[in-house]
């Protein structure tokens, strides 16, 4: 059975030294009246035209199995194929910020306002992203295992080697269009500031990996471990 | 001109009323727009570009500035058409087939058109056939590709492959995090940028 929740703005907000740290500024206090004006003037508007909602459901291993092949376009191996046969519990979910805050930065790019675009985009991003967080410890309250080394990590079509194409198949499953995403021809969430994915618990061991697979030497971003 | 400097420094102030309205009393007063254009909007975004590349100053401030340089830019392209004057040349940018991350993209975009470059945007999700068609029919001299999913990095080469098959001398440059210099050698790119301020230099070189 799915859920719907929508989350509290304050909830997911990120911190403006995060939303700074992302335009390459180090301190707050480096920055100039004016660029501290549009940071205002980005959260009220991120305030009016952002709708965050998730829906959720768990899922059994075997039915995850089946959304995680996908379309057949998987690499042949990945870090997500190895790590959830191992996992006590997996959540299947998407979230979104909602239509009008993609809307918005569209606009305000189509009128030269990049600099309130960008700060709206920056925040709307880093929104979906402590939104994700947001499930991760949600579902961390509700697990009865509170061992130490507990980690409930989300991993998403789309990361490293889940080829896009799985979104189709979790769509089809959870159907997020009862939040109001909708998947286009390319397998890609409409609105933009949407994230889909699976959590997966259990000890943190599980969650690591080398990056040594086909895809990783293509690659030059060695982040993927970094979140554990 | 004491004008054009003064639009020069409300546009480094990313001032864009001030801009906005200098930039109509120049025009106004029979400047040569092509002289407006080169000697207060991109000589302005000149000094800017500089001040950001030695941490001087911080994005939010070149955003600011590129919106003051588009209130002048909006004022003065009509003017340069009917005389027939074109920017440093026509490039063609979009993320690629399956990507949906454009900030960076974005960025590039707005740095290519702060140096004068007239750039068309197709924005993210781009087939591989509409970058080509599009800098065909455009007589764009470049394609440039952004990508953040290693699972459509590979749509970069396909581009790549079509150009090169029609043995045309549109470069291509791409970027992206999860992108290198070695992925570019590797599928025939003619450039790889890591920043927006580096595929300035970048387009500059190669056009
Ligand atoms: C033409 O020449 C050039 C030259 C230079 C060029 C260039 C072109 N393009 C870029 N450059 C260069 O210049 C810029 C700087 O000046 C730089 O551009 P960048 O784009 O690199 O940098 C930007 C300025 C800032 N960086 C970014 O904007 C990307 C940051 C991260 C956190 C990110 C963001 C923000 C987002 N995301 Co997404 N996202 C991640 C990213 C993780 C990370 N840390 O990189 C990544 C890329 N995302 C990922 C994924 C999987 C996804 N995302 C998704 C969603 C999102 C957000 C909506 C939350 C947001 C979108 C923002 C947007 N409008 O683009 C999802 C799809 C959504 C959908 N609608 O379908 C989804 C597909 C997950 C899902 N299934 O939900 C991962 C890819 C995994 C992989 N290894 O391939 C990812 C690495 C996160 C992760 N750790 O899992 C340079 O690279």
């Amino acid at each position: 059975m799915s859920h719907i929740i929508r989350f509290k703005i304050k909830d997911i907000q990120p911190e403006k030294e995060v939303v700074f740290k992302e335009f390459g500024i180090p301190k707050i206090d480096l920055v100039s009246e004016k660029i501290q004006q549009l940071y205002s003037e980005a959260i009220k508007v991120f305030r009016e035209t952002s709708k965050p909602i998730v829906i959720y459901s768990e899922i059994s291993k075997e039915k995850f199995q089946n959304i995680f092949k996908g379309e057949g376009n998987n690499s042949a191996e990945t870090p997500v194929d190895k790590i959830f046969p191992k996992a006590d519990n997996l959540i299947l979910f998407a979230l979104t910020m909602g239509k009008e805050v993609s809307e918005k930065i569209e606009i305000l790019f189509k009128e030269n306002d990049f600099a309130l675009g960008s700060m709206l985009d920056n925040i709307a991003s880093l929104s979906a992203d402590n939104a994700v967080k947001k499930m991760e410890e949600l579902a961390a309250k509700d697990t009865k295992n509170h061992e130490e080394n507990y980690l409930i990590l989300a991993y998403s079509p789309g990361y490293c080697g889940w080829d896009i194409s799985g979104q189709k198949k979790l769509f089809e499953y959870l159907h997020p269009e009862k939040i109001g995403i909708t998947l286009n021809d390319s397998f890609l969430m409409i609105p933009l500031k949407s994230v889909s994915g699976v959590l997966i618990s259990r000890k943190s061991e599980i969650h690591k990996f080398e990056n040594n697979f086909s895809f990783c030497s293509l690659c030059k971003t060695k982040s993927c471990l970094e979140r554990m | 001109m004491e004008i054009l400097n003064q639009i020069s420094e409300y546009l480094q102030q990313g001032d864009d009323d001030k801009v906005f309205a200098l930039t109509k009393e120049a025009i106004e007063q029979d400047l040569n727009p092509k002289v407006i254009l080169d000697n207060s909007l991109i000589a302005g975004m000149n000094i800017i570009g500089e001040k950001f590349k030695k941490h001087e100053i911080f994005l939010p401030d070149v955003l600011m500035s590129a919106k003051a340089m588009y209130a002048g830019l909006d004022q003065l392209k009509p003017l340069l058409a009917s005389k027939g004057i074109s920017g440093l040349g026509k490039v063609v940018i979009g993320t690629v087939q399956g990507d949906l991350h454009d900030i960076g993209k974005n960025l590039v975009g707005i740095m290519l058109k702060g140096a004068g470059f007239d750039v068309i945007d197709l924005g993210k999700d781009v087939p591989p056939e509409k970058f080509v068609e599009t800098a065909k029919r455009e007589n764009a001299k470049l394609i440039g590709m952004s990508a953040l999913l290693t699972t459509t990095m590979t749509n970069m080469k396909k581009v790549v492959d079509l150009v090169r098959k029609d043995n045309s001398d549109i470069k291509v440059i791409i970027g992206g995090a999860p992108v290198s210099k070695e992925f570019a050698d590797e599928i025939g790119a003619d450039a790889y940028a890591y920043d927006a301020g580096n595929a300035v230099e970048c387009v500059k070189e190669l056009i």
